[in-house]
């Protein structure tokens, strides 16, 4: 049993983690990542680039809302610029895709210094309309500017491959998609250990204490902007390179607040709350379809009619459970189960 | 570490199962795929729609299934969300293993399921959204039947022009700020430019308004007589509420989800006999013969729910199982598509003009009929056969 | 028949049912600093037990109306009950998402409830086209102005003279300071969520009789934020005539330029009302709870 642990030197406090374990456990998972697809069938694999897309988006999310502070409900916005800014470059430019996920990523983030400059008074929830009605223009924009976007008729995304090898289907993608999440979780938390991190949360925490500081708050919320939306635009492309095809109505409202959903459940202003948030509703409604598919031989009418909606009922009620039961997230429960075991068995 | 990469070399090794020779297919059971909206606002398209699903199937197993094999067929649920139905499809090619597809959501679902259709070679009838989109360029696998936005809408106002209005008729439309109300304005612009008819207004509204009365003001005072009403479901029924708030004497050309009795009881109080032109029969000896039919398999309470959805669910599953039948014994994907493809006046019982698919395009039952919607008898009357426009 | 004039009271119409449904979010956000996005689901699932009221006990517009004020009063404090009085003590964010969970479930509900197909209803109201200086009305529309006007009295007077009313404003001023005076801001709170539920019954019975009832009502609630927003999130009187203002822009928007723009209009110009008074109208300089 550990006593305690204690930081001997400035290297160990900054450092990601200066345990071996944890190292050890992070490489047993890239193992297990990387062999995933030789593990799992093509549905399990297209669920998990679908979550590991939700992780980039809500790591994403989480550097803007979580630690910076500034709620968003743009991020349906942001995903479509990044997607159609890759559909596009890809289809109608003919770029390669290793350059169009970087664009897609500087075209989200230019996007949003348009939003964030006039944010910039705003605060809490008139902060979150603001990027909300944002989303809505955004979607507007797309449907109307015709001779860029292909307006209505949406676009089919094709000719991504890297090496040879086609980068929208199957495992090629599934390793491109690990690829760009593990660099988004490593940059999250390494921003988070930098002067920009350390002020975004100074600003989430106080932000006139934080300008006392001597902390500019225009350049670090418009940083937190661009940052957070650099990586939700890559997000929005990965999903345009697994769907094939975009459209408005694929970026609808419920994603922002699927995102918003995700870190929250995770625990707010945690990137491995929002990694588990990010799994966890990812995989729920496949959890749910299996926990209804045990009873699916009770031929009664209710279930028969209203198996769908009460899926969807059931998506609600365990976010609800969840909030009231264990409302720090699940990174919470992550703790607990943790100390548990390093306690065991000598726990209380 | 180095057992757990051992562990999973040795999991990779076991986990090459031999592939079945053609998935979805056992020698008992063909297994049909079906994304729908089954939830949310637009539900009752997917209730309607498997209903169909239901009846075609319970018939066909009833009279020995397809060369002795059960049809089976195994809905999604979408929501109407295009990435969702990606992730259906991908569930019901990789989990469920189906040997075809019949039910394919709106257009923008259809579109999103595309690549993978055409990956798998998924023999694909898509008679929910028969929209340009779909079969432009023409995919292998896919069949669509019926007419688009833009033959439904050009029939309504040539008949209108033919029998009803006469040559100063002022035409206005009101379509959704889509891909669907772009089909919409193509069929109104058609028949204004045929008729040399006078397009007074051309309004855009976005999907899910429900307040029409800036856009009904603006018809108004163009003077319109003639509209193109390219609302749906509740949103057509306000429009035709406001036209009569303004006194206006109108003819309504209207979408063909109009003609689901649902929304035709919504739009009757305004008391507009409004028209909506559709490529499966509403009311006829051919429907009348379905609910015969349906009341085999299906409860009252189904009964009720029978609605133009019902029927190219029907249509659909039959024209494919008609494909797969002709197959024989030896059922493959590839000998479906050509079956399919090689299809002609395949009799739907009269629902549908009949179905040929050997044309380029792998279209079919594009051929519409005019209906008119009496607010007195609250039913609908047929104007017109079926015909090609 | 002037165009103009045609807008302006249409746009007066919709915008009522704007303001309607923004001072059930407002009253809440005053009370309890807590965003309700379930408000417009709220409006629904009341609308769609009103339509089951006047179906069941056929029910002529008033009674209707008292009928289902109290009903739907009890299903707030049950709503409060259950989802959001276990989260006091939680941080506001967490009870906002709470609210998301809980619109989530109203909307699947509602539709196993009565189903996805719309329906007419009329409320007991007469269809018959009423005209005012020469404009056509529905009967329906003037009563969801009427409505507009007789609630914001009433909420005004409640607040202003009410002794629950003066406990509200205790509340939204300094809870803490509040509770300390003896007034019960769980009570405070609870009467808030009735209070709410009872405005969004009056805004969906009349809004369904209006566009018709259809389980895409809750969308409205979204539609409403900046209404919302305009008035100030915690001025109730003020989010009322934000509602009217957002009618207004809209409807004229979409009569001179059309192309989809009613729908984003009230978005772009809350953008820009914010970029000058960041706490909307009406709104008190101070708000920086989430």
């Amino acid at each position: 049993m550990r006593t305690g642990h204690f930081k001997e030197n400035p290297g160990q406090l900054v450092a990601l983690s200066d345990s071996r374990v944890v190292w050890t456990w992070f490489a047993g998972m890239l193992c297990v990542m990387v062999l995933a697809p030789f593990l799992i069938g093509n549905y399990g694999l297209t669920l998990v680039v679908s979550s590991l897309i939700a992780i980039i988006g809500a790591v994403a999310l989480n550097m803007l809302t979580g630690q910076t502070g500034l709620i968003s409900l743009g991020q349906a916005g942001f995903l479509a610029v990044g997607a159609y800014s890759n559909a596009l470059l890809l289809t109608d430019y003919h770029w390669p895709v290793w350059l169009t996920l970087p664009a897609s990523g500087l075209i989200a983030a230019l996007i949003s210094l348009l939003v964030g400059i006039p944010s910039l008074r705003l605060k809490g929830l008139y902060l979150a309309i603001t990027t909300l009605a944002f989303s809505f223009i955004i979607s507007h924009v797309i449907l109307y500017a015709e001779g860029v976007t292909h307006g209505p008729n949406g676009v089919f995304v094709k000719g991504a491959t890297i090496f040879g090898y086609d980068v929208q289907k199957g495992v090629p993608l599934y390793y491109l998609v690990l690829g760009l999440t593990v660099a988004t979780i490593l940059a999250a938390l390494n921003i988070s250990r930098t002067r920009i991190g350390r002020a975004w949360m100074a600003i989430r925490d106080h932000d006139i204490a934080a300008r006392v500081m001597g902390i500019d708050l225009v350049r670090y919320k418009l940083l937190a902007f661009a940052i957070s939306s650099f990586f939700v635009g890559i997000a929005g492309a990965l999903m345009s390179l697994q769907l094939r095809f975009v459209n408005v109505d694929v970026f609808a409202l419920i994603l922002s607040i699927e995102a918003l959903a995700i870190i929250i459940l995770g625990g707010l202003g945690s990137i491995a709350g929002a990694v588990l948030g990010a799994i966890f509703l990812s995989f729920l409604p496949e959890t749910l379809r299996l926990f209804f598919s045990m009873f699916a031989d009770e031929k009664s009418a209710l279930f028969t009619d209203y198996v769908y909606e009460i899926r969807g009922a059931a998506y609600g009620v365990v976010i609800v459970l969840f909030l009231r039961f264990k409302p720090e997230g699940l990174i919470g429960v992550w703790k607990d189960a943790r100390k548990y075991w390093s306690n065991w068995p000598l726990a209380y | 570490m180095r057992t757990s990469i051992i562990t999973c070399a040795a999991a990779l090794l076991l986990s090459t199962v031999a592939y079945a020779a053609e998935p979805g297919v056992t020698d008992t059971e063909i297994k049909v795929g079906d994304v729908n909206i089954m939830t949310g606002p637009a539900a009752f398209v997917g209730k309607g729609f498997a209903l169909g699903s239901k009846i075609a199937a319970a018939e066909i197993n009833a009279a020995g299934g397809i060369n002795g094999r059960k049809l089976t067929v195994i809905t999604e649920d979408d929501g109407y969300i295009p990435a969702r139905s990606f992730q259906a499809l991908t569930k019901l090619i990789e989990v469920d293993g189906i040997f075809a597809l019949n039910g394919t959501s709106g257009t923008a679902n259809v579109l999103a399921m595309m690549p993978l259709i055409t990956e798998h070679n998924l023999p694909t009838v898509v008679t929910e959204a028969p929209a340009k989109l779909v079969y432009t360029p023409v995919r292998p696998s896919v069949f669509t039947f019926g007419a688009n936005y833009e033959d439904a809408f050009y029939a309504q106002l040539k008949y209108i022009h033919d029998n009803m209005e006469g040559k100063d008729a002022v035409y206005g439309i009101l379509r959704q700020d889509d891909d669907f109300g772009k089909d919409v304005e193509a069929g109104f612009n058609r028949a204004v430019k045929e008729f040399g008819g006078k397009a007074a207004v051309r309004v855009a509204f976005k999907k899910g308004t429900t307040n029409f009365s800036a856009e009904m003001a603006q018809m108004k005072q163009a003077g319109v007589t003639v509209l193109a009403n390219g609302g749906i479901f509740a949103g057509a029924a306000n429009i035709l509420a406001e036209a009569r708030k303004l006194d206006m004497k109108i003819q309504s050309a209207g979408v063909w989800s109009e003609g689901i009795p649902a929304s035709a009881a919504l739009s009757a109080p305004a008391g507009y006999d409004f028209m909506v032109a559709d490529y499966v029969s509403l009311v006829g000896p051919a429907n009348d013969k379905f609910k015969v039919l349906a009341k085999k398999f299906v409860t009252d309470d189904e009964l009720s729910n029978i609605s133009r959805y019902t029927y190219v669910a029907y249509i659909g599953l039959k024209t494919l199982a008609e494909g797969m039948r002709q197959c024989g014994k030896e059922l493959t994907r590839t000998c479906t598509i050509e079956k399919l493809r090689g299809l002609k006046n395949f009799e739907t019982g009269g629902l549908s003009a009949p179905i040929s698919f050997d044309n380029p395009l792998q279209l079919s039952g594009t051929a519409v009929g005019v209906y008119q919607f009496d607010t007195k008898a609250n039913a609908f009357k047929a104007l017109s056969e079926f015909k090609q426009y | 028949m002037d165009f103009l004039m045609l807008l302006i009271s249409t746009g007066l119409v919709s915008g009522a049912a704007y303001g309607l449904i923004a001072m059930g979010f407002a009253l809440v956000y005053k009370s309890t600093g807590v965003v309700n996005f379930a408000q417009g689901e709220i409006v629904m699932l009341t609308a769609y037990i009103a339509f089951s009221i006047a179906n069941g006990l056929h029910l002529s517009f008033v009674p209707l109306v008292l009928v289902t004020i109290p009903i739907s009063m009890l299903i707030g404090l049950v709503l409060e009950r259950i989802f959001i009085r276990p989260m006091l003590g939680e941080p506001v964010f967490a009870i906002v998402m709470a609210t998301v969970g809980l619109a989530v479930i109203l909307r699947s509900a509602t539709i196993m409830i009565w189903g996805s197909e719309p329906f007419n209803f009329t409320a007991g109201m007469s269809t018959a086209v009423i005209k005012l200086g020469g404009i056509p009305f529905y009967p329906a529309q003037l009563y969801l102005m009427a409505a507009l006007g007789m609630v914001v009295l009433a909420i005004w007077l409640f607040l202003r003279f009410s002794r629950y009313g003066i406990a509200m404003r205790a509340v939204a001023a300094n809870e803490t300071a509040a509770l300390l005076t003896g007034v019960s801001v769980n009570q405070v709170h609870a009467l808030a969520w009735m209070l709410s539920s009872g405005i969004a019954a009056v805004a969906g019975l009349l809004f369904a009789a209006n566009f018709k009832l259809a389980p895409d009502i809750w969308f409205q609630g979204l539609k409403s934020f900046p209404a919302v927003i305009l008035g100030g999130m915690d001025s109730v009187t003020g989010a009322a005539l934000g509602g009217l203002i957002i009618g207004l822009i809209e409807n004229l928007s979409q009569g001179y330029i059309g192309e989809g723009m009613r729908e984003i209009a009230g978005f772009i110009v809350i953008i820009l009302v914010l970029m000058i008074r960041p706490y909307g109208l009406f709104g008190s300089r101070d708000i920086e709870r989430v």
